[in-house]
């Protein structure tokens, strides 16, 4: 009987064509509407790196100062912290990393010389955080104690000085020195960009990786936050480099729960060693944060996109009670015709079940419309605020596309339910003889 | 075969009673062919109805085929209705988006029969009424006798034992309304029992058994007498 009632439904919606097409139409724009914020949500939302993001975990020193009210401890590491850390003697993959900018000049008079968004990273970076790889790889420890000018390239700016060749052992000249490449990065664009969210959580990936520590030895210009609590006591780069200001993000690997208390011990003590020199006063109840505590500790999920959830899904409300409203004028004007179906053995449940199923009907054609109202609605989100991050990840994969047919057509039968038991509680008889 | 007993009917609002039926008795054996008259609002309909199960009676008993039906719920009353009456109507009712093969196949639809048996009784219902050949053809392309021959098919393809029609000549012209009743007749002849009910005095006169109700009781319960051989 499902398919006989799915075609009922199409031959219903071909006898009031309108009436049907406004119901689909408030379907559309509601689930559209709504899917439009739920996708933003659903990435946003996102664990960037399910395979791993239970391993991965972040530092935070609460550097909390009594003689300041209400202070926020910084979500990022002094250069002596994250020093000392990653100086402490563990089997653990880690990684000191921020960002820098740097100046390229290309080979040749053909390109002329660029800025370049840069990242100094330890060498377990990219084996931590599953960075793929086109050509090559990343470099090992030996280079990040060595300070060897070694750099991974982007594909992006792969392709911009070496058109897109593996440049793998071929060398560039960055900061006015000359940096070999060891790797080209795959396509890369974790979303939200976890590694560094105090820099733009939807920002694009760097262009270049460095060893960390080339960025104070080769003095490179350091980008990104910096949050100072303390004036340097001088000046000059050392000066800075002693002050208690925070620059820096500390990521460490750890496998399973033991590891974790294993490192919070080290942790601890390191904590208890700092406070023995007046430093870190406050007592703090967390310093690791596995990616998904960090994402709800950090508020990457932006407040605006809640709001605006809670809107779209008002108007999917407004929507739907439309809905129940055409559908309602839609049923009880078959009433002839569930009069003669009765007459002729159906019972109510039966009725029921067919008038439910051509609200789905109605659901899914208005959710195919939705996923076209909501690829527009997309769009139209990637022109707003494309110059503001990127967007990329804003698109309706399969899973999202079929959500969207499931939501049109559940909360189409949902807004069916009261029209379809009016329509099927009618008194046959009186509409038999007046049909 | 069907057997009413002291039936009543009560419609009531917040301010009016109304008595459809009052003390109503009847017995009506298989193979009848029995017409029902009387002034508007006296009754017929509602008769039909209850005798139809499509509504209940307020009181009295009701036997259809031996089963008592007040003690029946909705599933059991739709499955009755389904495999023993048949229901003819003034204004045929077909259902205009489906053509006549499946306005016809409808209550073998809810039977449950499969497709290759639906396909067999259906033409077959239709053959017999003359109109197999336009069983791809919707409703608003036929004339109104022919809607009404639709109609007769589709209350005879589930082959109840029971029809019921009410005013089915009513809007149809005379020539066309002889025929409906010839083909009435011959269905009649075939074994199936047939309750009509009929402004039409005429029509009345040349069934087997004429009832007449005023204000919800019958008033005159009347037998033809047999031709003389």
């Amino acid at each position: 009987m499902f398919f006989y009632y799915v075609r009922l439904a199409l031959l219903s919606y071909r006898r009031n064509p309108v009436l049907s097409s406004l119901m689909v139409l408030a379907v559309a724009v509601g689930i559209g509407a709504y899917m439009v914020i739920f996708t933003m949500n659903y990435y946003m939302g996102g664990d960037p790196i399910p395979q791993k993001s239970e391993q991965l975990h972040h530092i935070q020193f609460d550097y909390g100062n009594p003689d300041i009210p209400n202070f926020e401890p910084p979500p990022q590491l002094t250069w002596l912290d994250a020093t000392a850390m990653l100086e402490q003697t563990t089997a653990y993959p880690r990684t000191a990393t921020s960002k820098f900018v740097a100046i390229i000049e290309p080979p040749g008079n053909e390109v002329r010389p660029f800025f370049v968004n840069g990242r100094g990273n330890s060498a377990d970076f990219f084996s931590m955080f599953d960075v793929p790889f086109k050509y090559g790889s990343g470099w090992d420890r030996s280079a990040d104690v060595n300070r060897d000018l070694v750099v991974v390239l982007s594909d992006e700016l792969n392709e911009r000085l070496f058109g897109g060749r593996d440049s793998t052992g071929e060398t560039l000249v960055m900061h006015g020195m000359n940096f070999t490449v060891t790797g080209v990065m795959d396509r890369w664009q974790p979303a939200p960009k976890f590694y560094d969210v105090n820099n733009g959580s939807f920002d694009p990936v760097e262009e270049a990786y460095i060893p960390w520590e080339l960025i104070i030895s080769q003095e490179l210009n350091r980008s990104g936050s910096t949050n100072c609590w303390q004036a340097p006591e001088g000046t000059g780069l050392q000066a800075f480099l002693n002050a208690e200001c925070a620059w820096i993000q500390f990521w460490v690997e750890l496998p399973d729960a033991d590891a974790r208390s294993d490192y919070s011990m080290l942790v601890d003590n390191y904590v208890a060693e700092q406070r023995s020199l007046g430093r870190m006063r406050m007592p703090v109840e967390q310093r690791l944060f596995n990616v998904n505590e960090w994402m709800i500790e950090q508020e990457v999920h932006p407040d605006e996109t809640r709001i605006l959830g809670a809107l779209a899904g008002m108007l999917l409300a407004v929507c739907l009670l439309n809905t129940v409203g055409l559908l309602l004028s839609k049923f009880l004007g078959k009433a002839g015709e569930i009069g003669v179906r009765q007459a002729l053995g159906a019972h109510r449940g039966s009725l029921f079940i067919q008038h439910l199923i051509e609200a789905g009907v109605i659901g899914a054609i208005g959710g195919v419309l939705g996923i076209g109202v909501a690829a527009l609605g997309l769009e139209g989100i990637k022109v707003l605020i494309g110059s503001l991050m990127i967007t990329e990840w804003m698109r309706l994969d399969l899973t999202v596309m079929a959500l969207t047919i499931a939501l049109a057509i559940v909360s189409t039968i949902i807004a069916g339910l009261y029209p379809i038991w009016r329509a099927c509680n009618i008194n046959p008889s009186v509409h038999l003889k007046s049909q | 075969m069907l057997k009413m007993t002291h039936i009543s009917k009560v419609f009531r609002t917040d301010v009016v009673e109304t008595h459809a039926l009052r003390d109503f008795s009847l017995h009506v054996a298989e193979g009848e062919f029995v017409t029902v008259t009387g002034p508007s609002g006296c009754g017929k309909t509602t008769f039909l109805n209850i005798a139809g199960l499509l509504e209940t009676a307020s009181g009295g008993q009701y036997l259809l085929d031996g089963e008592d039906v007040s003690s029946l719920n909705d599933f059991q009353r739709a499955r009755m209705r389904n495999q023993k009456i048949g229901f003819i109507f003034q204004s045929f009712n077909l259902m205009p988006d489906l053509n006549l093969f499946d306005n016809v196949d409808v209550p073998l639809r809810y039977r449950g029969v499969n497709a290759a048996e639906r396909k067999v009784r259906v033409e077959r219902a239709l053959d017999a009424v003359g109109l197999l050949s336009r069983k791809k053809h919707l409703p608003a392309q036929l004339s109104g006798g022919q809607q009404q021959r639709v109609a007769i098919a589709r209350a005879l393809v589930g082959e109840p034992r029971f029809l019921l029609a009410d005013e089915p000549t009513g809007n149809l012209d005379s020539n066309t309304a002889e025929g409906v009743m010839e083909l009435l007749h011959e269905i009649n002849n075939n074994g199936t029992t047939i309750i009509m009910v009929t402004h039409d005095v005429v029509l009345a006169s040349r069934s087997a058994r004429n009832i007449q109700i005023l204000d919800g009781r019958i008033i005159d319960d009347r037998r033809a007498q047999p031709k003389a051989a």
